[in-house]
């Protein structure tokens, strides 16, 4: 214990020294954001008045050709299959998730993570299976990853007795902190940050230094507990994985309406952390960001920022038909879609797959989808009663204990407390 | 047994907890080697270390955020708030994130929440508040108001063991001005039930925390003039001690609420129905609210007195009850 403190300040310096450096004969210090992007579009969005309307418009080169997917620098041929894999079981999850709501079989609305299906499937994919992930509504991917099943998401949606909160909750919003170590979320943006912090607290107490990740969208990084969030991970050295999910869209309202930096990564600098751009669309870029951000986060070295930039391909959720998007943006990002382009990846390029084995793997995946929907759509709604109890832990219904060792407590020999008078000015 | 201010006795209950149960840990603002504004946690950095005594950024939803990420994990965090009323910054993560939790998706936060609330000491609007109705009405929490140095002591140990979100107000008008004997061994004091402050007859006084003191000043001159008091000290606000409730105004049939936070909305109110629910049958006379005005605290010494009750308010109502 005694030797703490200097080793905390030898760390920070450390870090210091790796983020910043000054140029020399200047007193301006300058700092990297590894962009691992093939292209960086130029793309803006404004508010424009037109015959007494006021829409967007996106200014930009729309026409650039689609670059090729990077190729990873740790997944294997088995790895990116099996990413890809999920990725199609995440989008057509969804299609079936949206005809179940064309079918009046939903309860509320539908949210899609179209186009995002690489940011969710391959960060998620980096993550050790005792380490814990905090969805936000578009990383139902995420979770699929996790452990949980097609099934159990469309039940959520539906509102049955057999869904992971047994009709308490909707959506994504769901969790389980006994095997698949999945925090739930609330609709209120930011506040996984430090709730997933904490959890790296909670196992570092233990003796362990796990990963753990969450998602914050470019309309939600605005909120205040983001912040807070994300500071106390790093003054801390927590090792949260906080992916930065910018999807030009919250709701309604363009990214160029939220913030005023260039890039949302570069807010990784002001918490003294490292920053990084991938494209949201490309699996290996996403993978292995991920990746070594929790091999930092394995070390003890602290929260990463990834930003993954994208567009939403859809409305905020099933009601929104997303009129308000510029055509010719759709048409831009369509061309990038992540599963095609990872499709093409590993058919044409890495040829991993053969047609003949692309179309068993997404018969298999079709064949579970309809199993599922098959059993969602039998299974029963709540009995009534059943939204009593439960409020309070009580009558032994949870066991309390460490998830990962008896923290070891070391104390020292101060045997009783203090007893200072307070120094405030209110007695 | 030795004599422990209020405060003395939650500090010697969380070190306690901390000796006995190696999940317990501390997080909160200036709590380390400043030991706390209050100096409730004095000395538990030296003892604990800088792990188990967190001094944090100052971010009460992230502090409160990173505590249930802990208990996630089986930890169970006691977080120190500077002030209560500063407990609003953290609002949605308390009632949105923490005290949903169990209920929507079966996750216990076995974490505590602690902080001096309460006024009479001059601290004006953002230091003198009591905002525990706030989270009455959010189902999920707990919410412990100690009295005496004795509960303190045996509340703040269960409601840390306890496996629910605690929310643990402690008056800081006691801090320093309430000292009893109080064991040195290990005990506690069990959360949702009320204690008979005082055993009497004629008239009962349903109240908590420094009001519990109020009312027992003015039983002391009541009963000079031949009216029997019974206080009863809830202790615990979330859940209510309803059985307490009822089995006082058998006794007596008549009843006094008092409390220190604003009368609309407050307290009160809620017990007033749960009498009219349970024991209508009972009652043999109004049921009187004694409360603060509805407004802010105000800061000048002379306002605050007429802004919280007083015990010549208590004189003054129960004088006019026992007339019934």
């Amino acid at each position: 214990m005694d030797d703490a403190e200097p080793q905390m300040a030898k760390k920070q310096k450390e870090r210091l020294a790796a983020k910043s450096a000054q140029a020399p004969g200047t007193n301006q210090r300058t700092y990297t954001i590894p962009d691992h992007r093939l292209e960086k579009p130029s793309i803006t969005i404004r508010q424009v008045r037109k015959a007494g309307k006021v829409s967007y418009e996106v200014t930009g080169d729309l026409s650039a050709t689609v670059p090729p997917i990077r190729e990873s620098r740790y997944l294997s041929k088995k790895q990116c299959i099996e990413i890809y894999r999920w990725m199609l079981l995440n989008r057509k999850m969804e299609t079936a998730l949206e005809n179940l709501y064309k079918q009046g079989k939903v309860v509320g609305g539908v949210y899609f993570g179209l186009g995002q299906e690489a940011c969710s499937c391959a960060s998620a994919y980096a993550l050790h299976k005792d380490e814990w992930m905090g969805p936000l509504i578009r990383n139902q991917g995420s979770t699929l990853v996790r452990g949980f099943s097609p099934r159990d998401i469309m039940m959520q949606y539906m509102a049955k007795a057999g869904s992971p909160t047994r009709g308490r909750d909707a959506s994504s919003h769901f969790g389980d902190i006994k095997d698949r170590n999945v925090v739930a979320p609330i609709s209120t943006l930011g506040d996984l940050l430090p709730v997933l912090a904490g959890v790296a607290l909670g196992a570092r107490l233990q003796g362990r230094n796990i990963a753990v990740m969450t998602y914050i969208g470019d309309g939600g990084q605005s909120t205040g507990v983001t912040y807070e969030g994300l500071n106390f991970a790093a003054v801390q050295d927590l090792g949260l994985v906080l992916f930065v999910e910018n999807n030009l869209w919250a709701y309604s309202t363009p990214a160029d309406m939220q913030f005023r930096v260039k890039d949302l990564a570069e807010r990784a600098i002001s918490y003294g952390i490292p920053g990084v751009i991938v494209d949201g669309t490309d699996a290996c870029q996403v993978y292995d960001a991920a990746h070594e951000a929790c091999e930092r986060a394995r070390r003890g070295q602290g929260p990463t920022l990834i930003e993954a930039k994208m567009m939403r391909m859809k409305g905020h959720a099933i009601h929104d038909a997303a009129d308000y998007v510029p055509k010719p943006l759709f048409e831009y990002w369509r061309k990038r879609d992540p599963i095609a382009r990872f499709e093409n990846f590993l058919l044409n390029v890495k040829k991993w797959l053969t047609p003949t084995e692309n179309r068993e793997l997404i018969a298999g995946v079709d064949q579970q989808l309809e199993a599922d929907r098959d059993f969602a759509v039998a299974s029963p709604m709540p009995e009534p009663e059943s939204a009593a109890g439960g409020v309070y832990c009580e009558h032994g219904c949870h066991e309390i204990k460490p998830k990962y060792a008896i923290p070891k407590a070391r104390k020292g020999s101060v045997a009783s407390p203090g007893g200072t008078e307070a120094a405030v000015h209110l007695k | 047994m030795p004599q422990l201010t209020y405060l003395e006795a939650i500090r010697q209950g969380i070190w306690e907890e901390m000796e006995r149960d190696p999940t317990v840990f501390c997080l909160g603002e200036d709590i380390g080697i400043y030991g706390g504004a209050f100096k409730v946690t004095d000395g538990f950095i030296d003892r604990f270390g800088p792990e188990r005594v967190i001094d944090t950024p100052i971010a009460e939803s992230a502090i409160v955020g990173a505590a249930f990420g802990a208990s996630l994990t089986g930890m169970r965090p006691v977080v120190e708030f500077q002030f209560m009323d500063f407990i609003g910054c953290a609002f949605n993560q308390i009632v949105n994130m923490v005290a949903k939790a169990h209920y929507r998706w079966g996750a216990p936060a076995p974490l505590v929440i602690r902080g001096p609330s309460g006024g009479n000491v001059h601290g004006g609007p953002f230091h003198s508040q009591n905002p525990e109705m706030w989270f009455v009405h959010a189902p999920g929490l707990k919410v412990v108001c100690p009295a005496s140095a004795y509960d303190a002591k045996g509340l703040i140990k269960a409601a840390i063991r306890d496996n629910n979100p605690v929310i643990f107000f402690e008056h800081k008008y006691l801090y320093r001005r309430t000292k009893e004997e109080v064991p040195a061994e290990d005990y506690i004091v069990p959360l949702g039930k009320a204690r008979i402050a005082r055993e009497g007859r004629d008239l009962s006084i349903i109240t908590y925390a420094a009001m519990v003191h109020t009312a027992l000043e003015a039983a002391e001159t009541l009963s000079r003039e031949g009216i029997d008091l019974e206080i009863v000290d809830l202790r615990t606000l979330a859940p209510l001690d309803r059985e307490a409730i009822v089995a006082t105004l058998r006794k007596t049939g008549k009843v006094i609420i008092l409390h220190e936070h604003a009368r609309t909305g407050g307290l009160a109110g809620e017990i007033a129905a749960i009498i009219n629910e349970d024991a209508f049958n009972h009652l043999d006379g109004p049921i009187v609210r004694i409360a603060a005005q509805d407004s802010p605290v105000p800061f000048s010494p002379p306002q605050e007195e007429y802004f919280l009750p007083q015990v010549s308010d208590v004189l003054r109502e129960a004088r006019r009850l026992r007339a019934y």
